[in-house]
């Protein structure tokens, strides 16, 4: 198993969000988790990312336990996150924000490649990539964060509603491109809102509620289910 | 009817003498100021590094400062250290200084979760409780600040005196901040120090650590500190452990004026605050002198009233979003 969360129960402060929650993804894999606003899923990711630490219960990464370390680690171990709602540097250009997703690497010549593989995956960066991330649409702020998130090439990569606040048509570019990054081998941990494009996306899929998972299985399975149609798909 | 005045010959010459001593005098106002627009324009430098990446104004920056020039003072004129070493270990000192500072004083204080008005009080007992000490240890009488006799040659460039110092000092400060802007603007830490201002979150996702980049900034910041106490004590030769205050605060009005967070913005601050502190004081007769702190509060309100954000953009998150 690639990445596991065990028994995970956590929240902020008080409030607690998570409970005994088991998630696992392994190599290769689009792992959705769906959910209504508040369900966990969010708190889920930045969970693995070390922001928030587990109350109880374990993560682990390649039968590692990471749940200790700080965030900055987790990324160096090749855990990459792109957070809800970009959060791209808007006062950095969309080149140097770019270049701050490949901090860690070492190498000029790898980071020279990676970098010419998200502008082959988004071509529109390369078109701006000396103007201010801040003054970029919404979709291609959007693309910077993913673009920024895969300049590592980690073998996980945790995307947070990556949907979220886009055009359909955008929408369904950049998950076709989420699907490119998978075919390169890089598995996905995706939160997403759109209940229906992420079934069809992700091979499996875990279902929140209330910060303990409700349902989970393959995707198609899940589509069938009389309780995700009621839920979630709007199917009646 | 037009009236046509002839001037008489000598009359000429006394309207014309008084012109060019007019313009003589500024012009030597002007080249005073650029030494002292170089002091401020690093001060200002440091302040805006440390604001921007901790959201803290650092109020002892001053007192690095101060500790740039009398540690400069005791190692040269009191350990009778030859002055370029003495100088070197100045600028050694106030960095150290500025790191246990971030060390001891502002991490604890940030991972307990100290909110921004506290931060400010500690910023200002610090500030306090240096100076002090050393008010306490040396007591805070006026010291000739050891200056080289190679720094008190002087040109005279058509009527104007100017310093071999004032070069240097000016010089000095004009190639450290072509440095600094190169190392901010293009290098791989400098954009780190940049991202990590933004949002010290998202940073951390991309595998920064952003406790390193803060000590990094602090060791800059609180290094221009030094070297531009350096300048100050070259300058004006005068050191005392209260010396920091006044230029504190000024430094701190200049990197607000240029945008807060914003590196080449708070040099061109400087620069400008302390070229218009002099002319000010040049322009209004003698007696209103003592006005000269007036200058830089009618600034600072001016900013505030007019572009809170500082005349170039700052590299900070406001509330309510980052407008270009």
């Amino acid at each position: 198993m690639l990445l596991s969360i065990e028994n995970v129960t956590t929240g902020y402060e008080k409030a607690q969000v998570l409970k005994k929650v088991n998630i696992s993804l392994e190599k290769g894999e689009i792992v959705a988790l769906i959910g209504a606003n508040g369900a966990g899923k969010t708190t889920s990711l930045r969970c693995i990312t070390g922001i928030i630490k587990p109350w109880e219960g374990t993560i682990k990464f390649n039968n590692q336990k990471i749940d200790a370390l700080e965030s900055y680690e987790i990324v160096s171990l090749g855990i990459s996150y792109c957070p809800e709602g970009r959060d791209i540097f808007a006062n950095l250009s969309v080149y140097e924000n770019l270049k701050m997703g490949g901090y860690l690497i070492k190498d000029r010549r790898e980071f020279k490649s990676n970098l010419n593989r998200i502008y082959e995956l988004f071509p529109r960066l390369q078109e701006r990539c000396n103007q201010i991330a801040g003054s970029l649409s919404g979709g291609e702020q959007q693309m910077l964060a993913i673009g920024r998130a895969f300049m590592l090439k980690p073998s996980v990569l945790l995307l947070d509603e990556p949907s979220l606040g886009l055009a359909p048509i955008l929408v369904e570019s950049i998950f076709k491109v989420i699907q490119q990054i998978n075919s390169s081998g890089t598995s996905i941990l995706l939160v997403e809102q759109n209940v229906s494009l992420a079934l069809e996306l992700a091979e499996r899929a875990y279902v929140l509620e209330k910060g303990e998972i409700k349902l989970s299985g393959e995707s198609k399975d899940l589509r069938e289910s009389e309780y995700v149609k009621n839920s979630y798909l709007g199917i009646r | 009817m037009l009236r046509i005045r002839i001037l008489e010959s000598d009359e000429i010459f006394e309207e014309q003498g008084r012109q060019r001593k007019m313009v003589l005098y500024i012009l030597q106002q002007l080249v005073n100021a650029l030494s002292y627009g170089s002091i401020l324009g690093l001060l200002a430098v440091g302040y805006t590094m440390i604001y921007g990446i901790l959201g803290l104004i650092n109020f002892a920056h001053g007192e690095i400062f101060m500790i740039g020039a009398f540690s400069c003072y005791l190692f040269a004129t009191v350990l009778n250290i030859p002055w370029v070493i003495a100088a070197l270990l100045a600028i050694i000192t106030s960095t150290i200084s500025g790191l246990l500072l971030e060390r001891f004083i502002y991490r604890p204080c940030i991972r307990r979760g100290g909110s921004v008005l506290t931060i400010f009080i500690i910023s200002f007992a610090a500030s306090i409780l240096i100076r002090y000490l050393f008010m306490m240890f040396f007591t805070d009488t006026r010291r000739a600040f050891p200056i080289p006799a190679f720094f008190e040659k002087i040109y005279f460039v058509g009527g104007i005196v100017i310093g071999l110092r004032d070069i240097l000092i000016f010089a000095t400060t004009v190639v450290i901040m072509l440095i600094i802007s190169y190392f901010v603007k293009y290098s791989k830490l400098g954009i780190a120090m940049r991202a990590v201002s933004y949002d010290k979150r998202t940073a951390s996702f991309m595998g920064v650590n952003s406790t390193r980049i803060i000590k990094v900034v602090f060791m800059i910041g609180s290094m221009l500190a030094g070297i531009s106490g350096l300048e100050y004590g070259l300058s004006f030769g005068i050191v005392n452990p209260s010396m920091g205050f006044n230029p504190g605060l000024t430094g701190f009005i200049a990197a607000v004026l240029g945008g807060i967070g914003n590196v080449p913005g708070a040099m061109i601050g400087g620069f400008i605050v302390g070229i218009g502190e002099i002319l000010f004081v040049a322009i209004l007769p003698a007696i209103y002198s003592p006005l000269r702190p007036l200058f830089i509060w009618i600034l600072l309100f001016l900013i505030l009233f007019l572009k809170p954000t500082g005349l170039f953009r700052p590299n900070v998150k406001f509330e309510g979003g980052w407008e270009e």
